[in-house]
């Protein structure tokens, strides 16, 4: 099952891919993260990437924008290969793509108009200043937060943040957003929320989509496609319902949120709680 | 043992190799950065925190050393008779070495420690990255911006730290310690040369741009964690302390060797 996935992953990235990977291995020192993962991102399509922390998802969608460079493999952006490319090459490349990192990384210092311009002023002169204050307001009225142009990030709450993040990902219009886990850490309206936004961006301005998640509800309403990673492999490929009635014990024990019998055997061997529990008031006997 | 420092003699070598790419590609980013008026807004904004705010705690170093040196050095002359040449000593040891070099570390720690502790932050939370995902150089937007900033600066600083080490030591010789007010200037006069002063200055090139290299290839490097960017502000300082007198040592060997060989045609020019 895994290499039928797999081989249906690859094809697919043949063609219709906007975004594609062959044989993508990342290692850091010794440590290896990724291990040959091929696949293919269609375009106006949202991919949802799944997987237990620290199994690669993060690291693989920062390839696809080659914050990081691979190992071995290659990375291709319309059928051009871009993970060979020098950093001033790749900046022209990284203009067609909008990243909304984990936790927003607004710039501290600047506020949220400035935030949502840096792109902009990066890459265009500005003449008309009229023109770019409407295009911030079309921005943050897209994420529901017009309003907020004088705000400073330190001001804005998680969910804010996330979304004035995502204003700023698609103030240059871009064919592909990456979102790195975009519902960690708020609460499931503001949750829900971010879901909706990225079902509206994909809907009305045909961008698309990579979401990094552990989220399952998320990853079900948004979904077109989802992709599980797991210990660095591709373990699944497939839309929501070929996910869910998916084979393989790990699939399985992550959709359903399970602990695995290798992990729970790790917990017995432990020791019982009141063993192992001490209170601070026993250092001072 | 062996297998220990193997590995620790391989990492310094590769972050030494780390150092210098950064340290190349910074300065030529930075030289390329001139030519674009769009930087200008950002240098002048570092120019005011690094430059600007720094004033006062230069001036209070370079008045403070003037002081010292004049309390110090007072005794020892004073018992060969040779008080009233107090100025000379003072004025060459503040312009030549002491107001540079104090200066220079008094900027690393108020100034490559916020530089490392901002870069840091900047880059545990990912925005240096999201600067890199929107198309743009982070060296460009905030390295060059820094580095000069800290390239210009650094000399104007020092010369405000010489103006105030001179006033200081005046002070305290000719007000405390009695000494006659025309001949401490007329003996500094005489001894110090512009050479001196030039000597002085133009290290205050090399110590900016090494203060701000250093803060910065930290910054950008730093562990994850507060944690990761304390030590990174630590380890920012003490490198940046430690070239600021390895350069000096270099510059004045390279200096005196000038002096020697040129310096002595100046009654050609003059």
């Amino acid at each position: 099952m895994k290499n039928a996935d797999q081989n249906k992953q690859t094809a697919e990235g043949g063609d219709n891919g906007v975004l594609r990977i062959k044989n993508l291995t990342k290692r850091f020192g010794a440590h290896l993260v990724l291990e040959s993962i091929s696949l293919g991102i269609e375009k106006g399509k949202t991919t949802v990437v799944i997987g237990p922390s620290g199994c690669g998802k993060t690291v693989l969608i920062k390839h696809l924008i080659v914050l990081l460079r691979p190992s071995s493999g290659e990375v291709y952006f319309k059928g051009r290969r871009i993970d060979n490319l020098r950093e001033q090459e790749l900046n022209e490349v990284r203009m067609h793509y909008g990243f909304l990192f984990q936790g927003g990384a607004l710039f501290d210092s600047l506020n949220v108009f400035e935030n949502i311009i840096f792109p902009i002023r990066q890459h265009f002169r500005i003449n008309d200043w009229k023109v770019v204050e409407d295009l911030v307001k079309s921005k943050l009225s897209m994420v529901g937060l017009d309003g907020f142009q004088n705000y400073y990030p330190a001001n804005l709450s998680g969910g804010q943040r996330k979304r004035v993040a995502l204003a700023r990902a698609i103030a240059l219009n871009p064919e592909v957003i990456l979102y790195d886990e975009p519902t960690t850490g708020l609460d499931p309206i503001r949750a829900d929320i971010i879901n909706e936004l990225v079902l509206k961006l994909r809907r009305e301005l045909g961008i698309t989509t990579v979401v990094v998640t552990h989220d399952m509800k998320s990853a079900y309403k948004i979904a077109d496609r989802i992709i599980m990673l797991h210990r660095g492999r591709l373990v699944a490929d497939g839309d929501a319902e070929h996910i869910r009635n998916h084979p393989h014990p790990v699939v399985q024990q992550f959709i359903n949120g399970q602990v695995s019998d290798e992990d729970l055997a790790a917990l017995r061997m432990s020791g019982t709680v009141s063993q192992t529990q001490f209170m601070p008031r026993d250092f001072a006997k | 043992m062996i297998e220990t420092l193997g590995a620790r003699t391989i990492r310094g070598i590769n972050n030494a190799g780390q150092f210098a790419r950064f340290a190349w590609q910074s300065v030529l980013t930075s030289v390329r950065s001139i030519g674009h008026f769009r930087t200008y807004p950002l240098v002048l904004s570092q120019m005011n925190i690094i430059g600007v705010r720094s004033v006062p705690v230069i001036m209070v170093t370079g008045a403070f050393v003037g002081m010292t040196l004049a309390v110090q050095a007072y005794d020892q002359l004073a018992g060969m008779r040779l008080e009233e040449h107090l100025g000379v000593l003072i004025n060459i040891s503040v312009v030549k070495e002491l107001g540079p070099v104090l200066a220079a570390v008094m900027l690393a720690g108020r100034v490559g420690g916020a530089l490392t502790a901002e870069l840091g932050t900047m880059n545990v939370t990912e925005q240096i990255d999201a600067i890199r995902s929107m198309g743009t150089d982070p060296v460009r937007h905030l390295v060059a911006p820094r580095v000069l900033a800290c390239l210009l600066l650094t000399p104007v600083l020092i010369i405000y730290a010489d103006l105030l080490g001179i006033l200081g030591g005046y002070f305290v010789s000719v007000w405390q310690l009695g000494i006659n007010s025309g001949a401490y200037w007329m003996f500094s006069a005489s001894g110090v040369e512009l050479y001196d002063v030039l000597v002085g200055v133009t290290k205050g090139f090399f110590f900016g741009c090494a203060i701000a290299l250093i803060s910065c290839y930290k910054g950008f490097t730093c562990k994850e964690g507060a944690q990761g960017v304390g030590q990174a502000c630590t380890e920012a300082f003490v490198a940046s302390f430690i070239s600021i007198l390895a350069l000096d040592f270099a510059l004045a060997v390279i200096s005196k060797a000038i002096y020697n060989s040129f310096w002595p045609f100046k009654s050609l020019v003059s």
